[in-house]
């Protein structure tokens, strides 16, 4: 009897145990308005990458500021849209919010997806990282224009992110623009394309800053430009394409968007939570920790004219390459 | 030795308690399928804000040792690997389970483990940052060859015929085919599903297979003929069985501390490679899948050898070695900390801190993992009227939390139906496993490097690391046949 009981309350431990850790926080709601429930954020990456950590990073003083609770949503598939659809689905009241990159633009520049640039109005946005060209230092490309002069004879091997991606289309786009060519060589992400640039398997890589920072500052790679239209102020002496008359400016652009048809002055309130959120030496010392600075951080009207100019040219360039009607 | 002076610093109260807390943490986690370590850590990271930065990194460097750990625990009890790295643990843990040696199981899991990550903790603080070199001579063209070295024993990976497991590998690298190709953008076999894009996820699969097939398995028994197992399953194991099992716990802490510095493979594949090195120079090769010791001892070897191994090029390089390191490297930045050659020379302190975190928690699950296996493997005891269903509840659960997507939970169950019916026809669950673990790497690793030959692939002749795993391979495949013919000639 005493064994039955004892594999009773086992097998019951069994089920509760399964259920640790997935029921999401609920919390009271507070009597004000908006908001009136938890803020959720809806992400398209996984727990742990860039995306995801800077949308928590950013949620723990917007919980204070809004005086409610906030928590993520990870719907990952098809470069965004899946998270797209599920922000579709929800009411546009503001309580669902939508962490939005470049994957999310170019997935909607390419067509078919679930919803429109129209449809959504930026909040706020949380990072801005420009790509950087790098070459490994004991290659012979020592300026921008070395690597554009070797490309002409061989297709430079220029490593990045999956096909399709702010990547691939930025790499294709300074080619054009340079009048050079490359080899898109795709990796996995950034480490993997940071260590095969080391390893010389490939020329050249466009990578945000802080991926191939530790190796350029221990003389591993070398950078030739910055892809933006104002040098960095880490890299003060890195020309930008622009300076070099290449019109290819892009960044991993990171920021909150809510659907369009949420009133006003709810769009207001969540700015402002978000806003003194990033101010918050919590979310300023972690874009120091990821070489970023202040200057990432833009409210609503800015953020909403640079979504809709990104996905202007994104589609642009997509037409343009042939990878998009 | 300022190496032993600087233990003071995980003594003081707090951070003890921290790693200690964080470890059984990260065994819990570990052991629940579905919920990894890399996804503990990515949720606490926020919290450690308020941490010191070394107690704060010490702190998820032991979630990572336990998660590890802890994913053998289901694995061997239920047939429900807790986590990725612990799918081959399963092979021979559950069979021994089954055959009331869950005790032993779970002990020589716990002994193995600790011995696989200490000596890799050990490597690590010595000879990081040389090794971590090696991630730099590892292109494209070398992962291929180390991929089809891996894929080399499929055909003998269990001990079910040969053929079989081949018809059983070709499954699996045709389910990691589906999603969108890497270099072409192509989507395959997606059938406009998002959730597939980004191809099956590798944890509803790993459920169904083992767990939910089992399940399956269990419920076609008749209740008369059940035997019901002995309370001695609960005993450890003895000290001839760990003597026995010295050279393979060492073989596979070398295969996995190598395979974890390599940034693009961790856990899962060293204790798949751990796991067949094993069974190639193992005197009992008739017995792996059928609850061999020396099956249990070797993946679990490897794949905690590998935490150390990863954290290699995670600390030396900045480049994470696995999934769960990434995050870890999420939880430097957030610290405004960075990892890479001046964590070596700039902040010593914060490096013996995770050396010492991991190592304390080696010795904490050590602990927790025999003295628990006394407990643990219990389970193994509970009729199985009551212990399966309350497993089915866990795999829909697991498959589900995953990523709150019922396309898994639809995965889990597909692969539970396959797998069932796979089982019936004759067919091991370990080689389907070994191809998706491998497929992606194959083809990713194979396209690349044409791109990086500009399409000459006898550019392989030129990479000496390649090469060499080519010839293993050849040696790995041919070696028999060829000294099999050489006899019969003198013979006749």
């Amino acid at each position: 009897m005493i064994k039955k009981i004892q594999s009773l309350f086992l097998s019951f431990a069994l089920i509760i145990t399964s259920f640790v850790g997935l029921g999401q926080v609920a919390t009271i709601a507070v009597a004000d308005d908006f908001p009136s429930k938890p803020i959720e954020v809806v992400t398209h990456a996984g727990l742990g990458g860039g995306t995801d950590t800077t949308a928590r990073m950013l949620l723990i003083r917007t919980r204070k500021n809004l005086k409610n609770n906030a928590y993520i949503t990870p719907k990952k598939g098809d470069g965004g849209n899946k998270a797209m659809s599920y922000v579709k689905s929800k009411p546009r009241d503001g309580h669902t919010v939508l962490a939005i990159t470049p994957t999310h633009l170019f997935r909607m520049a390419r067509g078919g997806a679930a919803l429109n640039i129209d449809d959504f109005v930026g909040v706020a946005r949380t990072t801005v990282d420009p790509i950087v060209i790098f070459v490994n230092a004991k290659s012979p490309y020592k300026t921008i224009e070395d690597l554009i002069k070797a490309g002409n004879k061989k297709p430079i091997k220029y490593g990045g992110t999956n096909v399709g991606s702010v990547d691939h289309i930025s790499g294709l786009i300074f080619a054009r623009e340079a009048k050079t060519k490359i080899a898109f060589v795709p990796f996995e992400g950034g480490g993997a394309i940071m260590t095969n640039l080391v390893g010389a398997q490939i020329d050249a890589a466009g990578l945000n800053l802080d991926e191939g920072k530790d190796q350029l500052e221990s003389g591993e790679l070398r950078v030739l430009a910055v892809m933006a239209d104002e040098r960095l102020s880490a890299l003060p002496d890195t020309p930008t394409l622009k300076e070099k008359g290449i019109n290819a400016s892009f960044a991993t652009v990171r920021g909150v968007v809510v659907l369009k048809g949420t009133p006003a002055d709810r769009i207001a309130k969540l700015e402002k939570g978000f806003l003194k959120a990033m101010a918050h030496p919590v979310y300023q010392n972690y874009l120091t920790g990821a070489g970023l600075d202040a200057s990432s951080v833009a409210g609503s009207a800015a953020w909403d004219a640079e979504i809709k100019k990104i996905y202007k040219e994104a589609r642009a360039a997509l037409v343009s390459l042939g990878l998009a009607k | 030795m300022e190496l032993i002076s600087k233990i003071t610093l995980i003594l003081d109260l707090t951070t003890f308690l921290l790693i200690l807390g964080s470890t059984i943490v990260g065994v819990l986690i570990g052991a629940l399928p579905g919920l990894s370590s890399g996804m503990a850590i990515a949720l606490l990271l926020p919290f450690t804000i308020y941490l010191e930065p070394n107690q704060a990194i010490a702190a998820m460097a032991a979630l990572y040792c336990g998660g590890t750990f802890g994913g053998s625990i289901t694995a061997i009890l239920i047939n429900a690997p807790g986590a990725p790295p612990a799918a081959a643990t399963a092979f021979d843990g559950f069979p021994m389970a089954q055959n009331g040696q869950a005790g032993k199981a779970l002990g020589m899991a716990a002994v193995s483990s600790v011995i696989g990550g200490i000596i890799s903790l050990i490597v690590l603080i010595i000879f990081a940052p040389t090794l971590a070199k090696i991630a730099y001579k590892f292109g494209p063209p070398e992962y291929f060859a180390l991929a089809i070295f891996g894929l080399s024993m499929l055909a003998s990976i269990s001990s079910k015929s040969p053929i079989k497991n081949l018809i059983g590998g070709l499954i699996g690298l045709f389910v990691a085919t589906i999603g969108v190709h890497l270099t072409t953008g192509i989507s395959r076999f997606t059938f406009n599903i998002d959730e597939l894009f980004e191809g099956v996820s590798f944890v509803p699969v790993l459920i169904g297979l083992f767990a939910m097939s089992e399940i399956f398995v269990q419920a076609s028994k008749s209740e008369l003929l059940l035997e019901r197992i002995k309370f001695s399953a609960i005993k450890l194991p003895s000290l001839t069985e760990f003597k026995n099992c010295g050279k393979t716990i060492l073989r596979s802490t070398g295969i996995g501390t190598f395979i974890g510095i390599l940034p693009a493979e961790g856990g899962t594949v060293s204790a798949m490679i751990g796991y067949n090195e094993a069974r190639r120079w193992s005197k009992n090769k008739e017995n792996f899948g059928k609850g061999e010791i020396e099956g249990v001892a070797a993946p679990e070897a490897a794949n905690n050898s590998a935490t150390g191994g990863a954290m290699i090029p995670t600390l030396a390089l900045g480049i994470p070695g696995s999934a769960t390191t990434a995050v870890i490297l999420g939880g430097f930045q957030i610290h405004g900390l960075r990892a890479g050659p001046y964590l070596f020379e700039q902040q010593p302190d914060l490096l013996y801190t995770i050396f010492y975190g991991m190592l304390l928690a080696n010795f904490i699950f050590l602990v927790f993992g025999l003295l628990g296996a006394k407990i643990f493997s219990r389970i193994s005891l509970i009729p199985r009227g009551f212990l399966w269903p309350s497993v089915f509840v866990f795999c829909l659960v697991g498959s589900y939390g995953l990523s709150q997507s019922m396309v898994d939970v639809y995965i889990m169950l597909i692969s539970g139906v396959v797998g069932f019916f796979l089982r019936r026809a004759g067919f091991s669950p370990a080689p389907i496993i070994m191809g998706i673990v491998l497929g992606q790497l194959v083809e990713n690793s194979l396209a690349q490097s044409i791109i990086i030959f500009d399409q000459n692939l006898f550019m392989f002749f030129t990479r000496p690391i390649a090469m060499t795993f080519f010839i293993l391979t050849f040696l790995s495949l041919f070696y028999k046949p060829i000294k099999n013919l050489l006899t019969e000639r003198k013979s006749t």
